[in-house]
């Protein structure tokens, strides 16, 4: 109906949480993602994602993706995409979720996991590596797919954390490359490579370093398949400041003898069929004292989930999810995350 | 800056590559991308050896739910001509890949794509409003038209039409074979209504409402899908109303693609006696079944059979 009025698609995706934990999550544990207080079960309102998608033009199409949270409403994404390049570039330009890693450019919907893996969030950005600016796409003339992207973005990863330089977009340049291969007829095996270096302060800099595996197993005749993936994150604050810009900016003075810190995540998802999937997933992220824990020795922290998803239509789903997290210095709890998410419209389909 | 370097890196073998791949050379044979097998097949025939054919999907997948990959998006970068169904059924996985490839020609309405739904009269064409209530409803109309022979014939002629305004010194050559196609077609479609001559205007139940053509061609009639509304699970209740359905108007047959599951269709026909009747679900749903004429052939036989 849309298309026949010249409207652009219009789609509404909700996503509420229930939330317990019987340990201090905010302060031990420190993320964005949805939980509640400790030893409280806590109804939560995630998000509304409004979209509005449409062609513009016979050379480019627009997507804009407005989110609606808690903490107010924001434009999540707002990007123009070219439709019919020459030489197999495209770009993109507008405000979009940097091209880095592979769940840092999914709308949280799309996740397999109720949250984000604690690695991302820690090294990568709060939220989403994301910011206004261009990314130039090249799809290289190879019988497999080879996808170069550069990006030049203003990025303010993480407001939250202990970097002086974080309260403001400042120049991002990101490079990302992905692979797809096929293995046979059922398999696809998805490789990518991402780097971004930001510019803190004059003479210091963010770099940070991923790598991406994606595989998936679906016998073609079946609706049920099996994805194995996984992320390893790196972030290294480097440069050098001068004794003035090191008094006023203590915090990322400090950041910049640090060396690199790594983490990362793997996750095997099997979807039964139309109806129900079930997940399980390993977290390795760096914690302490630098990363806002409060009372947690600087260390790595792991985390076990595991997820049972209920899809009564293709519109829905309703998941259970459990983890068990454990910290340096021997401290330990259990999360658990009770997710629901509708959508409404027409939402254009996701790349795989 | 990064960046930079990078492009630096890049661009030599980039241009390489380029060179290589740049310029088509002008004998070479249209490169035809289809979403469906049954279109593959058709496009074959009217084709022939001018044209280069591959499919997205294959016959043996529901193509309600393929897998939006990326190397699919790689196939239709060079694609000439990209040929879908329509009325949405490719909705959940095509619309990336066209915007991935980059090929801004195949882009809906663009020159170089041929929707067939748009050479055939549309049925099942909801009135009023449109709801998810009802299901997975195709808003502008029911996309499973291949099981008709007059459409597909219609299909063919129209293809034609494309492939000559895309490769004019071929026409002669397009028009022979569709010309050829549509004969062959003719004859066939009158020993397949001999066949369902005899069990005219029985009724069967279907899985989804993948029929509706068939039966408009047929005259067979369906009395009814296992799935209450497209795309939403059969409840036992609604199996049980069935069974009833089935007893009253004698249904014989329950047929069913062989991408989906029999449970549902068993338990109806172990209550009411019609047969389970397993169809491929494209050219290409059964090992052998490589062109339009033996998957249909199949589809008849299996169906008129199980009545009789």
């Amino acid at each position: 109906m849309a298309r026949l009025l010249l409207l652009p698609d219009i789609s509404a995706i909700g996503s509420f949480a229930g939330a317990y934990s019987n340990y201090d999550i905010a302060n031990q544990s420190p993320r964005t993602g949805p939980f509640g207080p400790k030893d409280k079960p806590t109804p939560l309102f995630e998000e509304v994602e409004l979209g509005l998608q449409s062609v513009i033009d016979p050379y480019a199409r627009a997507d804009i993706f407005i989110s609606f949270t808690p903490d107010g409403v924001d434009v999540e994404e707002a990007y123009l995409t070219t439709l019919n390049l020459p030489a197999g570039l495209q770009l993109k330009a507008g405000k979009f979720f940097s091209p880095f890693g592979r769940l840092n450019q999914q709308h949280p919907h799309v996740w397999d996991f109720i949250d984000a893996p604690l690695a991302m969030q820690r090294l990568l950005a709060d939220e989403k590596l994301s910011g206004p600016g261009a990314d130039v796409a090249w799809l290289a003339p190879l019988p497999w797919f080879a996808e170069l992207h550069l990006a030049g973005q203003g990025t303010n990863p993480s407001p939250s954390q202990p970097s002086d330089g974080a309260s403001s977009e400042r120049l991002t340049a990101v490079a990302r490359l992905l692979q797809y291969f096929p293995i046979g007829d059922a398999t696809t095996l998805g490789v990518g490579f991402s780097a971004a270096r930001r510019s803190e302060a004059t003479g210091a800099f963010r770099d940070l370093g991923g790598a991406d595996l994606y595989l998936r197993w679906r016998p073609l005749y079946s609706r049920s398949y099996v994805t194995l993936q996984g992320e390893v994150f790196a972030r290294r604050f480097s440069g050098s400041m001068s004794g003035e810009l090191t008094d006023a900016l203590p915090v990322l003075a400090g950041e910049l003898g640090q060396g690199t810190d790594w983490g990362g995540y793997a996750q095997l998802f099997w979807r039964q069929d139309a109806y129900f999937g079930y997940g399980v997933r390993y977290d390795d992220a760096p914690t302490g004292p630098r990363y806002g824990a409060v009372g947690v020795p600087e260390g790595m922290e792991q985390r076990y989930s595991a997820i049972a998803n209920w899809y009564p239509s293709e519109f829905q789903r309703i998941r259970l999810q459990a983890a068990y997290d454990r910290r340096p210095g021997g401290q330990d709890g259990v999360e658990f995350l009770l997710g629901l998410e509708f959508g409404i419209g027409a939402h254009g389909a996701h790349p795989f | 800056m990064t960046s930079f370097v990078i492009l630096k890196r890049v661009a030599p073998l980039a241009a390489v590559v380029l060179a290589a791949l740049a310029p088509r050379p002008a004998a070479a044979a249209l490169k035809v991308v289809t979403t469906t097998e049954g279109l593959a097949a058709i496009a074959r025939e009217i084709g022939g050896d001018r044209i280069q054919v591959e499919s997205l999907s294959r016959g043996i997948q529901d193509p309600h739910f393929v897998d939006a990959n990326p190397m699919l998006a790689v196939k239709l970068r060079n694609a000439d001509l990209l040929v879908d169904v329509g009325l949405d059924l490719e909705i959940g996985w095509l619309p990336p890949l066209v915007n991935q490839s980059r090929n801004g020609e195949i882009q809906p309405g663009g020159p170089r794509r041929f929707t067939a739904a748009s050479a055939v009269q549309v049925l099942d064409v909801p009135t009023g409003p449109v709801s998810r209530a009802e299901g997975d409803l195709h808003p502008g109309g029911n996309p499973h038209f291949m099981t008709d022979p007059r459409r597909v014939a219609q299909i063919a002629a129209a293809l034609a039409g494309r492939l000559t305004a895309l490769d004019g010194k071929n026409a002669g050559y397009y028009a022979q074979r569709r010309d050829a196609f549509v004969k062959a077609l003719d004859a066939a479609r009158a020993r397949w209504e001999a066949q369902l001559a005899p069990v005219k205007g029985a009724k069967i139940f279907t899985r989804h409402r993948t029929m509706t053509y068939f039966f408009d061609w047929s005259g067979l009639a369906g009395d009814g899908e296992l799935e209450p509304r497209p795309g939403v699970p059969p409840p036992p209740a609604h199996l049980a109303d069935l069974v009833q359905i089935a007893k009253r108007d004698r249904v014989k047959a329950i047929s069913v693609e062989n991408f989906y599951d029999t449970k549902s269709a068993d338990v109806v026909s172990r209550y009411s006696g019609a047969k389970v009747v397993l169809i491929p679900g494209d050219v290409g749903g059964e090992p052998g079944l490589d062109t339009y004429e033996k998957y249909l052939d199949v589809v008849v036989r299996r169906i008129v059979g199980a009545i009789q």
